[in-house]
Formats: structure tokens, sequence, C-alpha cells
């Protein structure tokens, strides 16, 4: 690794905040610098808020601006643990295909809410699949538009109950989120357009 | 770390380079060396970075401001990123990707790429540490409390000793009273406890009725039966054992410890000292150790000490059943309790004790629970008698050699074996342990062998009693008589209470086989050539004679008989009842080597020399009836018998000879009859399956081979002791010949030889059928089948002779048989003939050949005695002897030339195949026998039910009576029989045949009735057995399910009958 000139290097730990070519303000902790092909990664705080989780940023520091180091960490960087390798492969397709079946749904005309209840109904049972616009859970359970408790058919019995729940809460949680995000929102435009 | 990076590395760039396979060969290469990473690869920090957020959703901004986003899939040296399942994004917020959207992947390159965005990543996610101290710690879900430990404090109490004193504290916590008065008081709770549990059993009523008495009596006999048992000893010894697992498992033997705590505990090895703790030291020692242990002191020395004892009681409680089961399982184990049993009977014993004891310590590794449990628990001659059984399974077979190998082949086969071979042993024990026992010891190591060698415990049970009889009454006769004695009462006591239930049957078995044993262990040599010579003599007269006489005599007389047997030797034959005679048999056979010999000692010297070559034959034998048993016998074994068989019983012992013979002669008979004539066949068929289904059904063989082998013998020694088989047998079958003959038959088969056993089995069937069919035909018949005793007899000499025969029959079959009902008669004398003299079977072989009545008698016999059971029965035969004609048609072929073997194995093989043929077409056979030869048939009811009556004639009196009206009977079952056919088929035919015979003869004759009952029940149990392979062997399950159903009721029908006449 070619020793970095002045500014052109980031010591790992120390925060940096910069401004993309396409002029988006980037902060956050460097835990990578590659020199070479100048590829910076920052650790930001999440956008979804929960505390073990974070967000990161592959920066390519050709298309940034204004790069400045907010504190730097003169520190030894933490050892870097083994990975599962395995686990990230599963994680990948994983994804895709969650991806891939949630394109499917858009594909075939099914509203958001409809998709985000899918994938909520996919966390907890596997055996859901969609069937055009409607959702059908094990076999048993018929979820048609709009994806509200109302809307699940199918024979009475705990299948119909337990899917019931799911939707409910779902619905419960989308709720929530939403205040949660307007209020993000309606706080990063106050600090945007402050 | 670096190998991660590097595999991440080859990965992404196999990724791209979409070759998978170049991934595993670079992932070798670089696990194999270090490479220089160029680029990213490099970057350690970098990689791990990007790693760990493989997996995740993205968006990549390019430069010209279209995002895409995607699953991050890999990355290249240059940073080339790799998105799976990516599409632009689009300006309308809230709407997906469309399927046709997504793109497989995408490869962005660094330049290009101006910002990825992984959104809520968890940076930990694919960390392996997840099960460190720390990871663990970090992901409590709860409070994690640090357990402090803390130090106990017993407080004085607890000092040394205190814990000692809970060890001591015998008391096994509450009394129930003061769990129920605590309960009542404390809770108001009353407890409805009733100590006599009323509410689950009823109280037993005493009186002094003598059905009472007889019951009470029974009961303290089985209990005093099993209680003997080395299983029950064994078990209870597990229940009772006091010792915890620990002491018994895990615990370090603290020889020194018990000087503190003798009183609590005392380890294992100070157990052993102990007297009363044999058992527990058994168990704690070692399977080995216990062996040794059994004998208090001395381990090695001791457990032979107790063996000795022991040993002759085991052959004696012989549980000859018993010991089969074991020894099957566990054959060189029971060789070698035979072997200790041997040793335990007496100088013979000493000798053979030695090389019991050489041989003992593999037992004891190889069955060290059995064997040990039984010593142990004993600790004494009960012990022994436990492990007697197991071991006598083993080596008891060679001890009451016939039966216990017999037995323990049908033990193995079926629980009714078992049951019939217990009451054998217990019958046979008599004569059986004493001869078995010497014949044990000294044949234990031949045995060990012959079992080693021989798969089957049936040929090695063969061996021992072939040997066994020559060797072991010499020997063993005097030394281990009185506890064998009192062993083989108890256990004939059970063999008769099991098998024979009717109580009347048994006790007279029992009484006979008692006096028997001693008899014939001192007698045997004598009597048996006596009882051959008169068999010999006077098969005819004795067929005749004894079958009036051995009805009755043979049950009540049997006792008697037994002695009378070997000074008389035709009518003290027919007295000796089915124990005597199945003694006999073992004797006869053993005798009828001895008239083959000129002296009974030479005899047994030529015996002992012959034994070897006898017990391979009878191995071998032994082997095919119980392989045989099942499949194999029709097919292969049969052959190999065969010619083993004959060759070896002639060379060999003249029992074993005989008992070929038998078998031969069946086959021979089954052979003429398939060629000579269709239903002839029928019938040879019939005879076949009981032949079969003695050296076949080894299970059954015991029972049948009880009442086959004494009729067998007879027969066999006929030639020479003709007389005494002929009358011991015939009375045997004729009177107890059913039940009680065939369990003393096989008894005796067992206690005498495996051989003979087998042999005799064949022969027994055989006989009981010529008893049956003598009582059917008449006292002229009667007088055929001891000729054809003798022929067996003769046979056995030579089986070749039986090939002949087969040849013979072939030669003029038909004509001949016709002739056989008279002829059959003729025949038979003739037969005897040839059985005294060597010469005796060319002639015979022209008897046979000449005329069926020969061979069928032998057939009829077999068939005759589940005929004898019932006409039905015998009809059932003739209609399995089709078939088995068939077979030995196909097989008689060779038997002539080959005849040893091909009787052999055709009895064996051609049983089993023409027992199934039997069964396939036993409707059709009586159909044809009864329309076309009903006379014929008739005749070979009635030549059966001569052959029984040559083998019983003291029997055949009754038997004739009964024949009378069994004629009516057999005529009757034919028609029955072609009714029966159907639904029974094949095997159940013989029962059902037997029954309906039975019962006719029951209602005839109460003394024949009730031996023909018990005939029928051995037989049937052969015959079920024999079916029940047979028909396994087709694959007719329901078949056999149903034959075995009939069996029952045959078997319920029966009790009940002789519960009637009791």
């Amino acid at each position: 690794m070619a020793t970095p000139g002045p500014g052109e290097y980031f010591s790992i730990g120390s925060h940096v905040s910069c401004l993309t070519c396409l002029g988006q303000r980037l902060q956050g902790e460097v835990i990578a610098f590659d020199y070479q092909t100048k590829m910076l990664t920052l650790k930001c705080t999440p956008s979804s808020g929960k505390p073990n989780l974070s967000d990161v940023v592959l920066v390519n520091l050709a298309y940034v601006s204004d790069v400045d180091v907010i504190t730097d960490c003169t520190g030894t960087p933490p050892p870097l643990a083994s990975l599962n390798f395995n686990k990230l492969t599963n994680r990948a397709r994983a994804e895709k295909e969650d991806k891939l079946s949630q394109a499917y749904a858009i594909s075939a005309g099914v509203s958001p809410e409809g998709q985000q209840l899918f994938q909520t109904i996919h966390k907890t049972i596997k055996e859901c699949k969609w069937q055009e616009k409607n959702i059908v859970v094990m076999d048993d359970v018929v979820i048609t538009p709009p994806y509200r408790v109302d809307n699940c058919r199918g024979k009475e019995g705990s299948a119909l109950g337990h899917v019931r729940k799911i939707v409910e809460k779902h619905l419960r949680d989308l709720e929530s989120q939403k205040s949660v995000q307007r209020a993000q929102q309606t706080q990063k435009d106050s600090a945007l357009s402050a | 770390m670096l190998s991660i990076t590097s595999h991440q590395c080859i990965t992404r760039w196999a990724v791209k380079t979409k070759s998978i396979l170049l991934i595993t060969t670079l992932l070798d290469l670089f696990s194999a060396s270090q490479v220089a990473f160029s680029g990213v690869y490099a970057n350690m920090r970098m990689v791990h970075i990007l790693t760990s957020v493989v997996g995740t959703k993205c968006e990549l901004n390019v430069k010209n401001g279209v995002i895409y986003e995607g699953v991050f899939k890999t990355y290249g040296p240059e940073c080339d990123l790799v998105l799976d399942a990516a599409h632009r994004k689009s300006p309308e917020p809230s709407m997906g990707p469309r399927r046709e959207d997504i793109v497989e992947s995408i490869i962005f390159k660094s330049s290009d790429v101006v910002v990825v965005h992984f959104k809520d990543v968890d940076l930990n996610y694919a960390k392996k540490d997840n099960f460190t101290d720390s990871a663990v710690s970090a992901r409590l879900n709860g409070e994690h409390k640090e357990k402090d430990l803390e130090p106990w404090d017993g407080g004085d109490q607890h000092a040394s000793g205190s814990l000692e004193s809970l060890d001591t504290d015998l008391s096994n916590g509450w009394d129930p009273d003061d769990m129920f008065k605590y309960n009542e008081e404390t809770y108001g709770v009353k407890s409805t406890y009733d100590s006599s549990l009323s509410s689950y059993t009823v109280p037993l009523e005493r009186d002094n009725s003598e059905e009472f008495l007889k019951r009470e009596a029974r009961a303290a006999q089985l209990a005093e039966e099993i209680e003997a048992s080395a299983a029950y000893k064994a078990r209870v010894a597990l229940e009772n054992d006091e010792r915890s697992e620990e002491e018994k498992y895990t615990a370090v033997v603290r020889e020194t410890h018990t000087l503190s705590r003798e009183h609590k505990y005392i380890p294992p090895s100070q157990r052993n000292r102990e007297p009363g703790l044999s058992w527990g030291t058994g168990r704690q020692n070692s399977p080995r150790l216990v062996q040794c242990n059994p004998g208090p002191p001395a381990p090695r020395a001791g457990p032979h000490d107790y063996n000795i004892p022991g040993v002759d009681q085991r052959i004696v409680n012989g549980g000859p059943p018993r010991m089969s089961p074991k020894s099957q399982r566990t054959p060189r184990t029971h060789r070698v309790a035979s072997c200790r049993g041997g040793g335990a009977s007496g100088a013979d014993f000493m000798s053979q004790g030695a090389s019991v004891e050489v041989s003992t310590p593999v037992p004891a590794r190889s069955s060290p629970s059995g064997g040990t449990w039984s010593s142990v628990v004993s600790g004494g001659e009960l012990s022994h008698r436990p492990r007697s059984p197991r071991q006598n399974s083993m080596g008891g077979t060679a001890s009451g050699p016939s039966l216990s190998s017999p037995q323990a082949g049908s033990v193995t086969a079926d629980s009714v074996n078992m049951s019939t071979t217990v009451t054998s042993p217990t019958t046979a024990s008599p004569a059986p342990i004493v001869a078995a026992i010497p014949l044990v010891e000294a044949k234990e190591s031949r045995i060990q062998e012959t079992r080693q060698n021989s798969p089957s415990s049936n040929k090695e049970n063969m061996k021992p009693m072939e040997s066994s009889p020559s060797i072991n009454r010499p020997v063993s006769k005097g030394v281990i008589a009185p506890d064998h004695r009192k062993q083989i009462d108890n256990l004939k006591k059970f063999s008769v209470d099991f098998r024979l239930q009717p109580s009347s049957n048994p006790d007279p078995v029992f009484e006979t086989t008692v006096t028997k044993p001693p008899r014939d262990s001192g007698e045997k040599p004598k009597e048996q050539p006596k009882d051959k010579n008169t068999d010999l003599t006077g098969p005819k007269v004795c067929s005749e004679s004894p079958s009036s006489d051995e009805p009755v005599t043979a049950v009540a007389a049997a006792p008697a008989g037994s002695k009378p047997n070997t000074p008389s030797p035709s009518p003290s034959a027919s007295a000796l009842s089915a124990q005597p005679e199945q003694k006999r048999g073992p004797d006869v056979t053993s005798q009828g080597v001895q008239t083959s010999l000129p002296a009974a000692k030479s005899d047994k010297d030529d015996k002992e020399e012959k034994k070897d070559p006898v017990p391979e034959s009878i191995k071998k034998s032994t082997l095919n009836p119980n392989a045989k048993e099942f499949n194999p016998r029709a097919f292969c074994t049969p052959p190999k018998p065969a010619t083993t068989p004959t060759l070896p019983r002639p060379q060999g012992q003249p029992s074993p000879s005989i008992v070929v013979q038998q078998p031969p002669a069946m086959y021979g008979q089954t052979m003429c009859f398939p060629q000579m004539y269709p239903l002839t066949p029928v019938s040879p068929g019939v005879q076949v399956i009981p032949h079969m289904t003695v050296s076949q059904s080894k299970p059954y063989r015991p029972v049948p081979n009880m009442p086959q082998q004494r009729p067998d013998q007879h027969h066999p020694p006929g030639t020479s002791t003709m007389m005494h088989p002929a009358t011991a047998a015939g009375p045997p079958i004729v009177a107890p010949s059913p039940a009680y003959s065939t369990q003393y038959f096989t008894c005796s088969p067992q206690q005498f030889a495996s051989q003979p056993l087998v042999q005799q089995m064949p022969h027994y069937q055989s006989q009981a059928q010529h008893v049956f069919s003598p009582v059917l035909q008449g006292s002229a018949r009667m007088i055929t089948p001891p000729t054809h005793g003798q022929p067996s007899l003769v046979s056995s000499s030579t089986t070749q002779y039986g090939e002949q025969t087969h040849t013979m029959y072939v030669s003029a079959p038909i004509p001949q048989q016709y002739p056989h009902p008279s002829a059959t008669l003729h025949p038979h004398p003739q037969h005897p003939q040839p059985s005294a003299t060597p010469t005796g079977q060319a002639q015979q072989g022209a008897q046979h050949g000449g005329s069926h009545a020969a061979p069928s008698p032998v057939q009829h016999p077999q068939h005759q005695v589940a005929a004898a059971a019932a006409a039905a029965a015998a009809q059932a035969l003739h209609l399995g002897n089709p078939p088995q004609q068939q077979m030995y048609t196909a097989l008689a072929p060779t038997p002539p030339s080959m005849t040893p073997g091909p009787n052999p194995q055709s009895p064996q093989a051609s049983f089993p195949s023409a027992q199934q043929a039997v069964y396939i077409h036993a409707p059709q056979v009586q159909h044809g026998y009864n329309p076309n030869h009903m006379a014929h048939v008739q005749q070979a009811h009635m030549q059966s039910g001569m052959v029984p009556a040559h083998h019983g004639t003291p029997s055949h009196p009754p038997v004739m009576l009964m024949a009378t009206q069994p004629t009516a009977g057999p005529q009757p079952p034919l028609p029955q029989g072609t009714l029966n056919p159907i639904p029974v088929s094949s095997t159940t035919h013989f029962s059902y045949m037997t029954h309906p015979q039975g019962k006719a003869s029951m209602f005839s004759p109460d003394a024949v009735s009730c031996t023909e009952l018990n005939t029928l029940k051995p037989y049937s149990r052969q015959t079920l057995f024999d079916n029940t392979i047979t028909f396994t062997k087709n694959c007719s399950f329901a078949l056999v399910l149903f034959v075995l159903f009939q069996y029952h009721l045959i078997s319920s029908s029966c009790r009940g009958v002789l519960a009637s006449y009791n």
C-alpha cells in the first residue's frame, strides 16, 4: 500500500464528511480505505435508526469533493474478525430470491401494501405464494386486495386465525413505521432546509 | 482472515469468470500457498468490510446519476462491484422493480461507481465468534448472574461416618401405614388401599378335591421348573440384586475397604468369597469371573464342580427346550455348558470336565450371562440346572442330545416346540440325561466342534444323540442318574405339563421317563440290544400285540414299560411308552447298532468309534433337519443329509443309520408313492411331511421326534431291536403316542442324540402314522408297520436301503404300493429283516420296490401319525404326499443311487417342498386319492396305521381298536380329507387330520384317543411348523396364519378332549 499523501489518507476510525458529485453529502466513520482504487468505506448512522445496524457507504473519492476529516483517529484500528462466508453467501442468495419474488408480485400489479404484507408473512410462513394478486398462505388462506384483515379467507381454523394475526400486526407495524418515517422525514426535511 | 480474504477474492474472480471450477481450483491454490493479492484484495480492511456486506441490498450511484439497486454479490480486485438481481431504480419512490426490470447480475466498474450505499447493515452478521464467551455474553437477553459457588457446610453432624450412617440405614422410607395415617391426619385423605387386592385378584379357594390337589401339585411342579430355570434365576438375581448400579458397573473394587465397612458394603471381590453372594459375585465379576464364581471359592474349579451336579440336572432339566433355545442362541456356550455338564456327570465327567473346563472358559466368555447366571444364581445344582438348560441347549443338546438338539431346533422355530421340547427333555431326561450327559461329556468337544462347524444345532444334537446313546449310557448312567433323575423328573413333569397338558399322559411319561433314565442308563446298552433284537425278531408280533397293549400300557405302564423294555424288549418296550421309547429310541438306535454289531459292548465301542462318523453324519443330518425345516432342507440340505446320514449312520451308529433309514424310507416311500401311485404319492407325501416335520421342523421334531423316534427307534432298532422299539414304540405311539409319545419322543430324541432325533423323528412320525394307520387298518397291517419299523431300522442301518426303496419304488412302485396295504405288512416284516441283516437291505429295497408298503409304511406312519391323529390328517398327509412324492420322485432318482443323500435330502428338502406341495395339492391329492384310490388311500391309511402298529406294537391293540373305528374314521377322513384339505390345505391338514382322527379315535378307545390326541398334537405341531415353514416359503402367510389358527383350535379341542378323558 503506497503511502498516501497529505489529505489522501484516511486513518481507520476517523470521521469524515464529503460531498459527492451528485450533490449528496456523506458523513461517517472510516472503516476502510483503499488508496489505489480511491475507494473509501464509511460507516454511517443507520437509516432505519436501529442501534445495532449501520449504513455502509462505499465512496469513490474520484467523484467526491469537499472531503473533511472531522475527527482523526490515531489509535490502532480494531482487529478484524473472521467471517462466515457461507452465511454471507446464503444471505446473498436469499436476498436475491426475495427480490425476484417481490418483483414477480410487482409485475403482477400487486400494490406495495400487498407486497409488504407478503414479505411480512413470508418471514413467518415460508409456504406462501402469489396467485395473481392474491396471497395464498399454506394453500389454505387467501388474502385478497386490499390485504386487510377482513380480506383473509379460508377454512376457519388455526391457520386462518394465525394469518389474520400476522396481517393485523403487519398493518399495525406499518402504521407505526409510517409515523416514524414521517417524523424522520420531517426532521430531515427540516435539517435539509435548514 | 487471510484465508477468507483469499477465498473471497477467488470467489469474486470466479464469479466474474463464471467458473465454478476455477473457484475451487483457485481456492485450493490459495489455501495451499499465500498468494500476493493485488488491488483491493491486498487491503485486508477493505476486503473485510466489503465481504461483510455481501448479500445486502445496496443502492449504487453511477456517474451519470442513475441509481441501481441490487444485492451486493461480490467484488473484484480492482473494486469492481457485482450486484445480483439489480435493477435500475425508478424515480417513483414506492414502486418496486418489475420482473422484467431485474437483471440477473451487473458488474460495475469501480471507475463508474460514485457511491454505494448499503442500508441498515449488520456488520456483525457474519462474525464467526458467535459462541465465544464475549459473543455469548454480549447477546444475553436477560440478566446474567454469575453463579457463586458456596462452600457446603455439613456441620458437625456430617463428620466422618455420617454418610455411612445413611448407607446403613436400612429403613426404606415411610411405612405405608405411616403414610396413610399421616395423610389422613394431616389432609383428611383416607386410603382405600386393601391389602388383599380384592379389586385385582380373587383369593384362591383351597379344597381337598383331587382336582385341586392335582392342580396344586402341577402348579408346584411348574413353579419348581420355572424357578429352576436359568432365565428365572438370572432375572430374579437382577431384580434382587442389592448392589447398586455403581457397585455393579462403576465402582472400583475396594478390597481393603471392607475392613471398616464389612457390614455395609461388600466389595465384589469379597462377595465372591461369601457363599450367598455367588450370583452377585458372578454379576459383579465379568462373565468369565462369573463362570468361575459358580464354584464359590475356586471360580473355575468351582464352576465345574457346580456344573457337575448342575450339568446333570441341567441336562435333565434340560430343559431341553430351554436348552435348545439358549443353545441356539449361543451354540458355543451351550457346548461349553454341555461340556461342563458332562464333566459334572461322573468319572467320565472328570475327564470330560477337564475338557469342559478348557472349553468352559470359552463358554463363559461366549455365554457369560447364561452360564454365569444359572451357575451363579443356583450356586449349586439348581444354578447349574438353569445353566444346564442354556448350556444344554448348546451342550445340553449333547447331553440330552437327541431331545435337546431336536428341541433346540424346534424351540427356536416355535414356542410350542419349546414346550414340547421341554417336556421331551424331561421325559427324555432320564435316559437322555444319563446317556446324554456322558455323551455330552465325551462328545462335548465333538459336539462343540460339530456345533461350531455345523450351523444348525440339530446336527450337533444329532451327533450327541448318537454318540450319547453309546457313550453316555455306559459312562454317565451310574453317576449322573440320581441328580439327573430328579432333575429329569422335574423336567419331565414340566414337559409333560407343558406339552401334554393332559394330566394323565404327562404323569405316566414322567414316571416312565424317570424310571427309564436310570434303567436306560444302566440298561440302555443291554436293553437296546434286546429291544432291537426283540424288535427285529418280533416286529410283526410286537406291532400286533403292542398295538393292543400300547395304548393303555403305554400311558399307564409306560414307566414300568420303560424298565420292562430293557428286560423284555418287545413287551416292555411297548410298555416303555413314549418316554421309555424315546430313551429306548436312542437306545434302540444304539441297540440297533449293537445288534448290527454282535455285542452290545462291542457295539458301544463301535459306536464310540463310529460315533465320530455318526456324529458327523448326525450333525449333517441335524443340520439338514434344521436347515431343512425351513426351506433349505427341501432344496439343499436334503441331498447332503441324505448322503451323509445314510453313510455315516450305517458306518457310525446303527441308530443314526436307522434314523437315516427312516427318512430314506420316507423318501423311498414318498418316492415310490409318487412314482407308483398318485394316491400313494399323496400318502407318501403325507408321510414325507411327517418326516419332513420331524427332520425338517427341528422344533417340531423334538415333539414329533419323540413319538417318531420311538417308532423310528423301534423301527430302526427294530431291525436289531425291532421288537423292543416296535413294542415300546407301538404302545407309546398308540396310547401316549400322540401327545406323550411325541413329547417323549421329542425328549428321547433330544436326549439320545441329534442323529436319533432327526432320524428318529421321522421314524416317529412315520411310526405314529403307522400306528394310526394300524389302528385303522388292523393287526395285520399293524404287523406290517412293525416290519416297516424294521425296515426303517434296516434302512437306518443302511440309508441305502431307503434309497433302494426309493429306487425300488420307482421301479415297481404302483403295483407294489397297492399291494402295500397288504404288502406293506410284508414289506415291513421284510424290512425288519433287512434291518436286522444288511442283506436285508437288498430285500428291503426289493420290498420297498416291490411293495411301497415298506416305504409307504414309513410314509404312512408319518402320514398316519398325522392321520392317526385324524384320518383327515392322514388324508392331508396323503395330499401332502403327492407333492412330496413329486419332490421325492424328483429326488427319487437320485435316492436310488444316492439313496442316503437323497433320502435325507429328500426327506428334509422334499418334506418342505412336499409339505408345500401337499398343502397346495392336498385337496386335489386327497380328492384324487379318495376317488381313485379310496381303497388305496384307506389302505395307505391302514398301512400307516399298520406302521404305527408296528412301531407301537404294544399300543397297537388299542390302536387296532382305534384303527377299527379309525378305519371308519380314515375313510371318513378321506372324505374329510378331501374336505379338510381344501380348507386346511397343507399344514393344517395334519392338525385337522390328526384332530379329527384323534377325536374319532378318542371316541372309540379312550386310551387310544388320548394317545392319539397327544400324538396328534405333537404331530400337528410338527406339521404346523413344517407347514408354516413351507408356507412362509411359499409366501402364503395367510395360510400359515390359518394353519396356526387351526392348530390352536385343534390343540384346544384336543386339550378339551384330553381334559374330558382325564
